[in-house]
């Protein structure tokens, strides 16, 4: 009886603290955010660190040369993508002004509300609406992604961690077994093994298609003279990385605008058959190739992580909420899995 | 004020040492170089057991190889509690899980308190990626004390056989 009790108070304990370290993470939540992104990249980066090693240099070296590439890569970047790309945001910002956008929306605004007059809705204001959403989502890109303070604090920050979780991962992690009792240290060292070997495969896959699928989105984006093609083709990228919805999520910018730009469905529906051949193409041919493993999450469990990661952390909550869905799947997958093998139940 | 530098320096080289030796002596890693060494003692968890403490139970599934330090571990074959073997300074165990994780197919406790350096599989593996030359070595090393190992079983069991069928001709 003293058992039943004493185990029933040690899962209440163990859930209490779970929930207590989910309110004082979100009350932390920028430096989580920071946290969890820069040991994304690191844990992304690792396999070149062991391949550079692999030919003979320190863990030092190695990862010197791998921030050296990044931040050239990520510099060349900023100076070819800078200007097309702030220009983007700006016209984004200063909303849609062409007087053709103007009468299509008031078309489309009359047309709507004669077609619903039974209802008594006589001003659906859609211009308005569309103007309030455009200007709230460029305002969030400059709150959250250009604005000053964050961006510096951000540039300097997630490379700082970067490079530190990059180099002496192997020591940070043979420091935190180290107080690991040792009932526990085989259970531990094996769920780690198993968990790295999982992820691995998942996230660095799952990284590599949002980036080749964020190249093609703006190539064909592109070719398809959409406006904003750069912004919408790197929001698709990352919206690939949600299952199901992320697709639907990276096309809708692009087809709004569409509407709005010609006026017309025609270009609408070259974007939507573009999107559907390139989520074709990424199932059939990138995905087989770059994702060696899946971990199978439920579509239920995915939205459920994306509205939850949404509510704390917003719009990049909600990306970073499938792999870290990812992570709490293959954590607790595994733990139950231990916990029968090693018998410490 | 001397007695102050050694009490902060003397302990941990003393370790260091031990830890060298120790490896240097363990058949898996014969004929490393200083360097090698301490790439493998980088990879090393070293843990400390009380007297009595389970280290892994018959039956677990294999994570690794355990070397021992310091102290006495007891090699133990449930459920029965058979002892196989007192195993001492320097002795090392467990070896066969660095290539599979099989169950362990028997229990090793602390006789006495203990400090063991325990290599883990994932961590080889890693090491094997990271310097292909020197995972060879030890891979080659493995195998042939693994195949000592099996010799000495061949022998033991050929010996029994021999008794079984002397004893049965008796009868």
């Amino acid at each position: 009886m003293d058992n039943v009790v004493s185990r029933w108070l040690r899962i209440l304990f163990v859930l209490g603290f779970v929930v207590a370290l989910f309110f004082f993470m979100s009350a932390i939540a920028d430096l989580v955010k920071i946290v969890i992104i820069s040991s994304l990249i690191a844990y992304i980066m690792d396999p070149l660190a062991v391949k550079l090693e692999a030919r003979g240099m320190g863990r030092g070296t190695a990862t010197l040369i791998i921030f050296a590439s990044l931040l050239s890569a990520l510099v060349l970047a900023v100076i070819i993508l800078l200007q097309p790309l702030s220009a983007e945001i700006t016209s984004v910002q200063e909303g849609f002004t062409p007087d053709k956008t103007a009468v299509i929306i008031g078309k489309l605004d009359r047309f709507v509300t004669s077609k619903i007059a039974f209802l008594g809705i006589e001003q659906l204001d859609f211009s308005g609406k569309l103007q309030t959403l455009t200007v709230s989502f460029s305002d969030w890109i400059f709150s959250h992604i250009l604005d000053a303070v964050s961006l510096v604090t951000h540039l300097v920050l997630i490379p700082f961690m970067v490079f530190f979780l990059l180099k002496d991962s192997r020591q940070m992690k043979k420091q935190m077994v180290k107080i690991i009792p040792n009932r526990y240290f085989e259970f531990s060292m094996n769920l780690i093994a198993k968990m790295d070997w999982q992820l691995g495969h998942y996230l660095r896959g799952q990284f590599l298609d949002a980036l080749i699928f964020g190249f093609l989105s703006i190539g064909v984006l592109w070719l398809l003279g959409i406006k904003y093609f750069l912004l919408i083709g790197i929001f698709a990228g990352l919206a690939n990385l949600i299952p199901f919805l992320g697709p639907i999520a990276g096309a809708t910018p692009a087809i709004i605008i569409a509407i709005i730009d010609t006026g017309g469905l025609a270009l609408a529906g070259s974007v939507v058959l573009s999107f559907a051949v390139m989520k074709l193409i990424d199932d059939t041919i990138i995905q087989p190739i770059v994702v060696s493993r899946s971990i199978n999450m439920h579509p239920l469990l995915v939205l459920l992580a994306v509205i939850v990661g949404g509510k704390f952390f917003g719009i990049l909550g909600m990306l970073l909420s499938v792999p870290m869905a990812g992570f709490a799947k293959v954590l607790l997958q595994e733990s139950i899995e231990n916990f029968r093998r090693y018998r410490l139940t | 004020m001397t007695s102050l530098w050694e009490n902060i320096f003397q302990p941990r080289e003393n370790t260091q040492d031990t830890i060298f030796s120790t490896l240097k002596r363990i058949p898996v890693f014969e004929g490393l170089n200083a360097r090698e060494l301490l790439q493998i003692e980088k990879i090393l968890h070293e843990r400390e057991y009380r007297a009595e403490e389970r280290i892994f139970l018959q039956g677990d599934p294999g994570l690794g190889m355990y070397i021992i330090v310091e102290g006495n571990v007891e090699i133990v074959s449930e459920p029965e509690q058979h002892l196989i073997a007192v195993l001492h300074d320097g002795d090392f165990f467990g070896e066969l899980a660095l290539l599979d994780e099989s169950p362990r197919t028997a229990t090793a406790q602390a006789q006495s308190p203990c400090r063991i350096l325990c290599l883990v599989q994932s961590d080889l593996f890693d090491l094997i990626d990271r310097n292909p030359k020197l995972g060879v070595k030890i891979l080659v090393q493995l195998a042939r004390t693994i195949g000592e190992r099996l010799k000495k079983t061949n022998e033991y069991v050929y010996e029994l056989k021999k008794d079984r069928e002397g004893s049965a001709d008796r009868g």
